[in-house]
């Protein structure tokens, strides 16, 4: 493993009882670098994350995370990496600034170090004007800027997030992508998972795509798309009966395509113009789009990744 | 550098000085209705027993029926809310925190909270003149001991709890009647002997003695013995505790 590597893990498996949570999954995560796990819900994400940030032992295999073994290391571990879980977990008994204070005690630090910290996160999520609010009084976006804050207490060498947007309204989702690519900004190692293709296309420099408990794909969300999909996608909807019609001159005139349900997709590569494909087709019932992750994930479980939600 | 259990007891108790005063309204307040009600009330009628007015055989068992309910309620009501729905817990695993860190401090904290109810019944009670005696100390230990073996025996109702409804069980199955048939309201002596020896099978009874030994001016030999079995017992019971609690907390 490279200097810069901050994960390292190696044909690692993770069952419950007889059930592969995770089924020989080899990973490599460079220091510095925003990093998704894209998949269902039930694909194996979380658990993949959770054995990175020490909260649930391996199998077998080998996991190393900023150089050490997790199977020796956890506590070290985790009081080098932060954890914003998808739950938020906050103490509901506490205030803004004691959430921060109290969370902070746990680790090894001084109290002017935590208090000093505590100090500039709420600064830097905007809510220093709200530090003797009692968090129960927060809305859904307010609630999750401070459970960021809380995993960046202990100035992280990693920070993990699972599903750091999921049941936000699109502003306060907005609000923390924008956060995140400002801690991009400072180099800071991101790690999280999401079932938003979006999302990771937006934000993140690699994805690794889980479906049962393995990984299908690796990469750059752009290198994914073209490589796999290509330029555009053409979308076309047609009665059962007359399905094979059509892919039949799809595939005579050798376009790249998948059926799904009654959609014909038909993948247009680097040349390839949309209009040898439409005329084939009665044009109201086709849509040409930019292809995304969804097109990816489609393409390799052969289901939509929005159909599991 | 603090012990990972002493950062969960200081968050605790952080938490209890932000809300003492209803805390206390009903860990204190409530043992001294009880008091009126039972010791001068109801003893206004009972000549004496065992040769002492019927308040001050009271007063000793009150002191530790609070310490035992305060603790109790601690370690499920409060304790289960942690862990399932504020899951505090699984917040606190995702710092250098260590389940045992977490079941140790929380236990602790829960004896702590039924000694601190105990010692505000007791202190209020010197104003009606019930503490008669130094060994009033010796008594408090025994009563932290007390305290800390039903806080153990909370978290264990608690890792076996399925909802709130749960704790009805134990406390309505177990507790109540325990605290009825410990020579906390009358003699012991004055029951069958099976109840007798299933009385003492459990540790309030034996506190109650040595409590209530204490506080009328007796320190006797059979009090270490009894003393020891309770240690005994606490030491059993925090075992259990871990034990149950750390399959819960670690997947």
């Amino acid at each position: 493993m490279g200097a810069s590597t901050v994960v390292h893990i190696k044909n690692m498996v993770k069952k419950y009882g007889d059930f592969s949570a995770i089924d020989n999954i080899s990973l490599e995560i460079a220091k510095g670098e925003c990093f998704g796990i894209l998949g269902p819900n039930g694909a194996g994400k979380s658990t993949l994350m959770r054995v990175m940030y020490g909260s649930s032992q391996i199998t077998s295999g080998e996991v190393f995370i900023l150089g050490l073994n997790v199977k020796q290391y956890m506590s070290e571990i985790k009081s080098r990496v932060g954890v914003v879980p998808q739950e938020d977990g906050l103490d509901t008994d506490l205030s803004v600034i004691e959430n921060l204070l109290i969370y902070g005690s746990f680790y090894n630090l001084d109290k002017k170090t935590i208090s000093d910290r505590a100090d500039f996160l709420l600064r830097l999520i905007k809510m220093e004007d709200r530090t003797d609010r009692a968090v129960e009084t927060l809305s859904g976006g307010l609630k999750r800027r401070l459970a960021i804050a809380r995993g960046l207490i202990n100035e992280p060498d990693i920070l993990f997030l699972d599903e750091p947007t999921t049941g936000l309204d699109p502003q306060a989702r907005q609000w923390i992508w924008d956060f995140f690519k400002s801690l991009k900004q400072q180099k800071s190692t991101l790690i999280l998972t999401t079932h938003y293709m979006e999302e990771a296309e937006y934000l993140c420099d690699r994805v690794a795509i889980v479906d049962h408990g393995k990984i299908l794909a690796l990469g750059k969300p752009s290198d994914m798309i073209r490589e796999m999909i290509g330029y555009e996608v053409i979308e076309f909807d047609c009665s059962a009966k007359d399905l094979n019609y059509y892919v039949e001159k799809v595939k005579s005139q050798n376009f790249d395509y998948q059926v799904y349900h009654q959609t014909i997709h038909v993948f247009l590569k680097e040349h390839q113009l949309a209009k040898e494909v439409i005329q084939h087709f009665s044009s109201d019932r086709v849509v040409i789009r930019r292809p995304s992750l969804n097109d990816v994930f489609l393409r390799l479980s052969g289901v939509q990744l929005r159909d599991h939600q | 550098m603090k012990h990972g259990y002493q950062k969960v007891w200081n968050r605790n108790f952080y938490y209890f000085r932000k809300t003492w005063l209803v805390t206390a309204f009903w860990t204190i307040l409530e043992p001294l209705m009880y008091l009126g009600a039972f010791g001068y009330g109801v003893g206004s009628f009972i000549n004496n027993v065992d040769g002492i007015a019927y308040v001050d055989f009271f007063f000793p068992g009150l002191l530790c029926t609070t310490a035992l309910l305060v603790s109790y309620f601690e370690s499920t009501y409060t304790n289960y809310t942690k862990l399932t729905h504020q899951k505090l817990y699984s917040s606190w695993l995702l710092t250098p925190l260590g389940p045992k860190d977490i079941i140790v401090g929380e236990i602790l904290w829960g004896a702590t909270k039924g000694f601190i109810g105990s010692l505000g019944v007791l202190i209020i009670s010197t104003i009606f003149g019930l503490v008669k005696t130094w060994l009033f100390i010796p008594a408090l230990v025994v009563v932290f001991i007390l305290a800390f073996i039903f806080a153990c025996v909370g978290m264990i109702f608690t890792s076996y709890a399925k909802n709130y409804d749960s704790f009805i069980f134990s406390s309505s199955g177990i507790l109540i009647p325990m605290t009825l048939i410990s020579g906390t309201y009358f003699p012991i002596d004055s029951l069958y002997i099976v109840l007798k020896i299933v009385a003492y099978a459990f540790p309030l009874a034996h506190a109650v003695d040595i409590v209530r030994g204490f506080m009328t001016g007796q320190a006797k030999v059979i009090y270490l013995f009894q003393i020891l079995y309770l240690i005994l017992f606490a030491g059993i019971l925090l075992r259990f505790a871990i034990f149950r609690l750390k399959k819960k907390l670690i997947s």
